[in-house]
């Protein structure tokens, strides 16, 4: 079971889907905080999924509100960050870029390679956290 | 928290600091306040900033930091900050995801201690609470306990510092923000006692300049002439730098007021002082950086210190008059309390009348008003910019010494030099509290503060330097009003005052020119 937390641990690392603010994370799980990190990806996902819908929505409207967009963008670059999402956040500055040039079409290409990172990321973490019960 | 958990709190510190967290991304807030409560301060945290504003509001002396997200839905990060600056003084650290200078630097131009970047690391936080420290640093060196000079009983509490500084504030000051400030002094300061600068001590600072002459005073020779139990060079030393600022912005003020004084032909004729214009009523005054509102407030005292220039022709007026505080701060001629700005409405009446009588002889071209706010103005022309320098300076003394907090429903801040809280508030001093509304100065004025913003700055007694500054409290302080008894109790003190009158220019140039009005 160890072994297999620590590979995928390691993947997630290896493959860039995660970076060092994810182990300072960890640094804060302590027994008083015992499952802190899972907490965080739990509150972290539930904001993200609330903050792509908005995006979805938006881009759905065809109207390419760049500022609004890009206001989102930012959010979710935030907490991207602050989690260690490493492939994630790389999307959010891309789409952000897009947002600035007013690129539409950027933009959505941009978003469905995000929400996709996301998807992924997501499923790893749920396995990582199941691993480490 | 209870006396003995803040005593706790405070002996500890920075274990234990109290900081609000404000951000509205659940996950960054949740993160944060994890590291916050790493680094073993205590935390509380929301994610809307009007409630972090309703939080502070409610109990001021409840956080030493704040620490917010820029972005935020409800408001502002920015806007936040000005208003946590501007209400209750507070610092407060910026976060944000975002890089650009520009956000940076807005933050610093709104009064931000520190801008830090997302993802925040532990390492940074560990370092916050020296803005705590910084902030509250600078407010003691502005007001400073000496042991001795305190009435209060404090001989017990020598040893335990947090001890004798809650009690004192206790004791003596209303202001709640002084008391956070000093407990945040508490254990930062080296087991010092605390200097406040009282009249007394201030004229002996003062008259040891004086004698060692501006340029030349050395803060050890200060301290020997002073002669002052427990007094250290390094109180006198951030006494003096002090001092020597506010020397040069009233200087680099008064020159600029003299230019504009000299255009203003209509009381030319007037008096022993060098043809200075006069001063009219509508006349304002940029001071400095032209924040001066009521300009007529500056003007208030000139008119006594014209009436001083009548010399001998008003005995009752230059012996009532000869020092604008009860123990003289920087000699001025004859002007009472500085603050008087706005107590006018009481006490100048009486006061123009006092005047009206005695200004009717001599000169028809005293224009003589009945109406308080700008009669003064125009009883004053020619006001030597050495006056003014005089005058302002001991504003600054006055400032420094006594600023007297009303004490009903006071939810002024205390002005942002702070000493107001330790002065022994003398009825009978200046300390009025400007009731045109003075408002504290914005935070940001307390971190970088200049002297010269400090002079400027939200003194309730200033009504010369800025009259932009309100007090939240409307109210006129009990000891409003009593121009009369300043004025009164003023004169016994003529002879002394006028001893000390001649020695104690310390500024050679003023004394030539008031001499002459003498």
């Amino acid at each position: 079971m160890q072994r297999q937390v620590a590979l995928i641990k390691q993947s997630l690392f290896d493959q860039g889907y995660l970076d060092e603010q994810f182990i300072e994370l960890e640094e804060l799980q302590d027994d008083a905080n015992p499952n802190f990190v899972e907490e965080v990806a739990t509150l972290y996902f539930k904001d993200s999924a609330r903050l792509i819908s908005n995006i979805e929505q938006a881009l759905e409207r065809g109207s390419f509100d760049f500022n609004r967009l890009d206001n989102y963008m930012h959010q979710f670059k935030g907490s991207s960050t602050s989690i260690g999402a490493s492939k994630v956040k790389t999307e959010c500055t891309m789409f952000r870029e897009y947002c600035r040039v007013g690129n539409a079409e950027g933009c959505l290409r941009t978003f469905k390679q995000l929400k996709k990172e996301h998807a992924t990321l997501r499923k790893k973490l749920e396995q990582y956290f199941q691993a480490s019960k | 928290m209870t006396l003995e958990q803040d005593f706790e709190a405070v002996d500890q510190f920075p274990v234990g600091m109290r900081v609000l967290a404000v951000d509205d991304d659940q996950t960054c807030l949740r993160i944060l306040e994890t590291l916050l409560h790493r680094c073993q301060y205590h935390v509380t945290t929301t994610d809307s900033a009007q409630t972090a504003l309703e939080l502070l509001r409610e109990n001021k002396n409840k956080f030493d930091l704040v620490i917010s997200d820029v972005d935020m839905p409800d408001m502002d990060g920015f806007k936040l900050l000005e208003l946590v600056g501007l209400e209750m003084d507070l610092p407060v650290i910026m976060l944000s995801a975002h890089s650009d200078p520009k956000y940076v630097m807005k933050g610093v131009k709104h009064g931000a201690c520190d801008y830090l970047l997302k993802p925040v690391r532990i390492e940074e936080l560990k370092n916050i609470w020296q803005h705590v420290v910084r902030k509250s640093k600078f407010k003691k060196m502005k007001s400073i306990v000496i042991n001795d000079d305190h009435s209060q009983g404090n001989s017990d509490q020598n040893g335990v510092k947090a001890n004798r500084k809650r009690k004192d504030q206790f004791e003596e000051v209303e202001e709640e923000d002084e008391e956070r400030g000093n407990e945040n002094d508490d254990p930062t300061a080296q087991k010092k006692p605390r200097v406040l600068w009282t009249r007394e001590l201030h004229n002996k600072f003062l008259a040891a300049v004086d004698h060692l002459g501006v340029e030349k005073a050395q803060p050890k020779k200060i301290l020997e002439l002073m002669n002052v139990d427990k007094l250290t060079r390094e109180n006198v030393a951030s006494h003096l730098q002090k001092f020597r600022s506010a020397l040069k912005k009233i200087t680099n003020e008064a020159n600029q007021q003299a230019n504009m004084a000299a255009i203003d032909s209509h009381f030319m004729q007037m008096s022993a002082l060098k043809g200075l214009g006069g001063f009219h009523n509508q006349r304002q005054i940029p001071l400095g950086s032209g924040q001066f509102h009521g300009g007529a407030a500056t003007m208030r005292h000139y008119p006594l210190g014209r009436l001083n220039s009548f010399g001998g022709v008003f005995p009752h007026v230059s012996s009532s008059l000869p020092r604008n505080h009860n123990d003289g701060g920087y000699v001025l001629q004859g002007m009472p309390i500085p603050p008087l700005d706005d107590l006018n409405n009481k006490a100048f009446p009486s006061f123009t009348s006092q005047q009206s009588s005695l200004m009717v002889a001599p000169n028809n071209q005293l224009v003589l008003q009945g109406h308080q706010q700008s009669s003064y103005p125009s009883l004053n022309p020619g006001l030597s910019p050495h006056f003014e320098i005089n005058k302002r300076l001991d504003d600054w003394s006055n400032a420094l010494l006594s600023t007297n907090i009303p004490q009903s429903g006071v939810h002024s801040k205390p002005d942002a030099l702070e000493w107001n809280h330790f002065c022994n508030s003398d009825a009978a001093q200046a300390g009025f509290i400007d009731p045109l509304q003075m408002k504290q100065q914005p935070a940001n004025n307390l971190g970088p503060m200049t002297d010269a913003q400090l002079l400027r700055s939200s003194n309730p007694i200033e009504g010369l330097f800025v009259g932009q500054q309100k007090l939240e409290n409307g109210s006129m302080p009990s000891n409003a009003g009593s121009l009369d008894d300043i004025v009164n109790s003023m004169m016994p003190k003529e002879q002394s005052q006028a001893e000390l009158f001649e020695g104690d220019l310390g500024f050679g140039w003023h004394n030539s020119s008031l001499r002459t009005c003498i």
